[in-house]
């Protein structure tokens, strides 16, 4: 929490330091459709640092769907030659936006997971929805660029996750304790985003913290922090855009609990680096992004993150 | 930028509205039940009992072929400094690495608390063993049926451990059989308890019913605290046979270290 603080203040004292110069002629308006990427937690959908909808204009509605593949390697057992599991979590998810005045934005995403793995004992699969969150965004600044200019978007918000995704105590054993639909809790989100673009480059930086609370089976996991930054370019071409990007993302996990007792080898962080690219055409925008891991530590060293793979598909309404 | 900051601290003072809330704590009463797992590796690995070769310090290297002990006298200290001893009787287990069911105790009747630590013995101490036959209970035809017993009369005592192989070193290159046998020997009772502090308390309750995971370093056997070398107990090249002697009170000391806790489960019934 305390981390959090501090470096949620950072960020704000960046932005009250920023240039904010006021201009309305930039013809896009790059918005990150941050909330859908980073709701996502250490069940089954972890965050998932994610796509820019390059196509979204500030006050446009849209619908769209992703698919999401993690895969992980987990250990099973307890020696240094214990066998690893690999598991896979897959992920399809709607996901909509709609703006509520200039300044408030709704968002939702309804996910639907199904996630392997294989054990020693057989081959061992769930699926079903996940969990739905509902989040409000709220434009605290935004001030558009042209070509002389630069230009600043902050957002602030905050969400609910409602637990209609499946938690099943048994799942939990001595393996990765995310391998879940969901976390069978009431979850609450606080956001931040900030863009600031130049031209045709841009950067949005954004964190998101998430309060976690404990589940009817009392286990509770762990609250989690996410932090990204992603280096866009816009390449316009009249019909086509395309926009490249390269940026890190990161997560910090506080211990899950179990009867109010910290459930050990249960905490961890990651940091990503990810690559990705967003082609926009008329009312539709196709995006891929790849999070490979850069450093990491989940749950002791007993999983691993291997790679991250998202492709989505957004129609502006 | 006075808006920022005041908009920041209301989402903070919701967010922290919603987590703040919990519920007041459960009385804790009723009896329930226990699980003590028992996972026997070597040196950091898995075993694997039969081809497997696994070097030693010693310059030794074994392959193990058997691998049993007794656990006994368990009791279990309470987070507010109680112990409860589980019944005596009911206390004697054979771990056998070649059975499976053998690895999994399955301990009943434990009042509900909140338990920081358990404490069990290796072998039968000397109380258990002067009840004589019949004051022993089952515990000798228990040890009999799993090859536990040193001879046929139960004056001949218990095998506390039964560690069996072979083994080949720098000046026994063919493999050359081994055995550990601990148990009492003269005036040596060769008994030994150990005491784990439980890394998240076992949650005994009449609906959850904790299971402690324990793995034991068979490698301490003789490459522990103490070092035994079989190439010098290989009598004759006959092979090393330890079964009495100087040997098992190292052996016992040894054994003291072999467990240790890798977690504890607390999931609901």
């Amino acid at each position: 929490m305390k981390k959090f603080m501090l470096l949620f203040s950072i960020l704000l004292a960046q932005i009250i330091t920023a240039n904010t110069v006021k201009d309305s002629i930039y013809k896009f308006t790059f918005h990150r459709m941050f909330l859908l990427d980073d709701e996502c937690d250490a069940c089954g959908c972890s965050a998932n640092g994610g796509s820019m909808g390059f196509s979204s204009m500030l006050n446009n509605n849209f619908i769209g769907i992703r698919y999401v593949n993690q895969k992980y390697a987990t250990k099973e057992g307890v020696f240094n030659n214990s066998p690893w599991t690999d598991e896979n979590f897959n992920t399809t998810q709607i996901w909509a936006r709609i703006p509520v005045s200039d300044k408030i934005q709704i968002t939702a995403l309804v996910p639907f997971h199904f996630n392997n793995r294989e054990l020693i004992t057989g081959k061992q699969s769930i699926q079903g929805f996940g969990d739905s969150t509902i989040m409000g965004m709220y434009s605290v600044f935004d001030i558009h660029s042209d070509s002389t200019t630069v230009g600043h978007k902050f957002q602030l918000g905050g969400g609910i996750k409602v637990p209609s995704g499946k938690y099943n105590a048994a799942n939990n054993g001595t393996l990765n304790p995310s391998f879940q639909l969901g976390t069978g809790s009431w979850d609450y989100l606080l956001v931040s985003e900030y863009v600031i673009k130049k031209n045709q480059f841009g950067m949005n930086t954004s964190l998101s913290y998430t309060f976690k609370t404990e589940n009817q089976q009392h286990y509770q996991f762990g609250n989690q922090f996410n932090y990204g930054s992603t280096l866009f370019y816009l390449l316009d071409l009249n019909k086509i855009k395309f926009v490249p990007q390269l940026g890190i993302a990161g997560e910090v996990y506080n211990a899950n609990q179990q009867f109010k007792q910290e459930v050990s080898d249960t905490k961890g962080d990651i940091v990503f680096g990810k690559f990705g690219l967003e082609i926009g055409k008329n009312k539709f925008s196709l995006g891929a992004n790849l999070m490979l891991p850069i450093n990491q530590n989940l749950t002791s060293g007993n999983v691993e993150a291997k790679y991250r793979f998202s492709l989505n598909l957004n129609y502006q309404l | 930028m006075k808006n920022i900051i005041k908009n920041t601290i209301a989402i903070l003072a919701v967010a922290i509205t919603f987590v703040s809330c919990s519920k007041t704590d459960e009385s804790i009463s009723g009896i329930g039940n226990l699980k003590i797992e028992f996972e026997n590796g070597f040196a950091g690995n898995a075993l694997a009992l039969g081809t497997a070769t696994l070097p030693t310090s010693n310059t030794e290297v074994l392959k193990i072929s058997k691998a049993k002990y007794i656990i006994s006298n368990i009791v279990l200290t309470n987070e507010n400094g109680t112990t409860f001893t589980y019944p005596k009787s009911e206390s004697y287990f054979i771990v056998d690495e070649e059975n499976p069911a053998s690895l999994l105790f399955n301990l009943t009747n434990i009042p509900a608390g909140n338990y920081t630590k358990v404490k069990f013995g290796i072998g039968v101490d000397e109380a258990q063993f002067n009840l004589g036959e019949i004051g022993q209970g089952d515990l000798w035809t228990k040890a009999q049926a799993a090859g536990m017993t040193m001879s046929a009369s139960w004056s001949g005592g218990y095998k506390f451990l039964d560690f069996d192989g072979t083994f080949t070193s720098p000046t026994v290159t063919n493999d050359t059989s081994f055995m550990i046998y601990n148990g009492k020997s003269g005036a040596n009772y060769n008994y030994t308890e150990v005491t784990l502090s439980l890394p998240t308390n076992a949650l005994i309750r009449t609906t959850i019913s904790p299971q402690i995971h324990l793995s034991a370093d068979l490698s301490q056997i003789i490459d522990g605290t103490n070092k035994i070398s079989l190439t010098a107990n290989n009598m004759m090249g006959m092979g090393a046979m330890i079964m009495s002697g100087s040997n098992l009170p190292l052996i016992t000391v040894n054994l003291a270290n072999m467990f240790s806790v890798e977690h504890v489960h607390n999931d609901p019934n």
